[in-house]
């Protein structure tokens, strides 16, 4: 799996937006992740705080959102939260509640995003 | 004085990506470029169907080499004197548009008008990450088992085509071709699955005039 990239990827975002505004430290970041993206919150979480070491993140609360998934069936007329079977497979199996098929579209469940983050900045000269 | 901010973010890796497949595709547009993302399992044949097309089918084909060992199917492809980059992907899974964005720097995109992107041998981390190509290309084989469609159901579902390959050792294997057929029609009712067998010829017309039907549109 790819969470080493991913985990890469996010402390970067979150580097360049934390320099951009000035922060002298990050506080908390958000983070929302689709439950069909295969990645492991946990796994994540792990290699976030490793990366984050001797960076202005260090020290911030890491919050990981996992986000359901929705689909549109191709079937029915049914559109919303799906029924997920992630029991016996290594990959989740997401079936439509309304008729049981498995061709449907998803349209909530593959985020990858960085959200917000929280900082610390010193105060601007502005007001002086 | 510190002051505490909250800044909003919404960068979403995923989408990210797909803007960067997006312009891809538009650049590969502009040259006239038709191209296949070709996925699948590690083995089943994903190399040895390009190298089969590029000896049969009439186009100035292109080759993007993505697998992990990336430098040893490059070889495979540039005896047939074509154009071919090799993508380091290391330890990567997936093959994304950025990296494919730097492979096309390497190619005469002028001068191709078919260009197949291999991608890294897995049935997972690809699925989500598009490329840019006009169409994705699934390579499974029959010796990987007949569950590996029921497993595997996100690659099928985002699928243009499907090969389902070395149907000759179907039986050695025990595998029952046409459940994995069927699976893949429960996930994906429209697509196009086609059995094939690089050692015998089976499917091959098939999945020529499959993929000249999709160059037309
Ligand atoms: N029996 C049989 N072997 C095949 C067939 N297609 C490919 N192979 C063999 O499978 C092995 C892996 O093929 P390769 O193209 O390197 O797979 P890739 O990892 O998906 O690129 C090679 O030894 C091929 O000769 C087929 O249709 N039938
Ligand atoms: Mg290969
Ligand atoms: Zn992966
Ligand atoms: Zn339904
Ligand atoms: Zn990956
Ligand atoms: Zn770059």
């Amino acid at each position: 799996m790819h969470e080493l990239s991913m985990a890469d990827a996010m402390v970067k975002t979150v580097l360049d937006v934390a320099e951009k505004n000035d922060a002298t430290e990050v506080l908390e970041v958000t983070i929302e992740i689709g439950k069909l993206t295969m990645l492991n919150p946990e796994q994540l979480k792990f290699l976030l705080d490793v990366l984050v070491e001797n960076t202005l993140l260090e020290g911030a609360e890491i919050n990981i959102v996992e986000v359901p998934v929705e689909i549109n069936c191709n079937e029915c007329e049914y559109t919303g939260a799906a029924n997920m079977d992630d029991s016996d497979h290594y990959l989740a199996i997401v079936e439509c509640p309304e008729c049981g098929e498995r061709n449907v579209e998803i349209t909530a469940g593959r985020e990858c995003n960085v959200k917000n983050i929280k900082i610390e900045k010193e105060e601007g000269d502005e007001d002086a | 004085m510190h002051k505490i901010a909250d800044v909003e973010i919404q960068h979403d890796i995923m989408v990210a990506n797909s803007k960067l497949a997006g312009r891809n595709q538009k650049i590969l547009d502009d040259a006239d470029v038709f191209s296949v993302d070709v996925l699948g399992a590690i083995g089943s044949g994903k190399t040895s169907l390009i190298e089969t097309l590029i000896q049969k089918m009439d186009h100035n084909i292109g080759v993007i080499a993505g697998d992990v060992i990336s430098k040893y199917d490059a070889g495979r492809f540039e005896k047939y004197d074509i154009p071919v980059v090799g993508l380091n992907t290391g330890k990567e899974c997936h093959l994304d548009a950025h990296l494919v964005k730097h492979a096309f720097g390497d190619l005469p995109l002028d001068s191709i008008d078919l260009l197949f992107i291999e991608n890294v041998g897995n049935l997972i981390c690809p699925v989500d990450f598009d490329l840019g190509s006009h169409i994705r290309m699934v390579v499974i084989s029959v010796s990987e088992g007949d569950d590996t469609v029921e497993k595997h159901p996100l690659i099928f579902q985002n699928a243009d085509l499907v090969v389902i390959n070395k149907v000759d050792i179907a039986d050695a294997v025990g595998a029952d071709q046409d459940k994995m057929v069927a699976d893949v029609k429960i996930l994906n009712p429209d697509v196009k699955v086609i059995k094939s067998s690089l050692k015998t010829g089976q499917g091959l017309d098939e999945i020529i005039s499959s993929l000249e039907t999709f160059m037309k549109q």
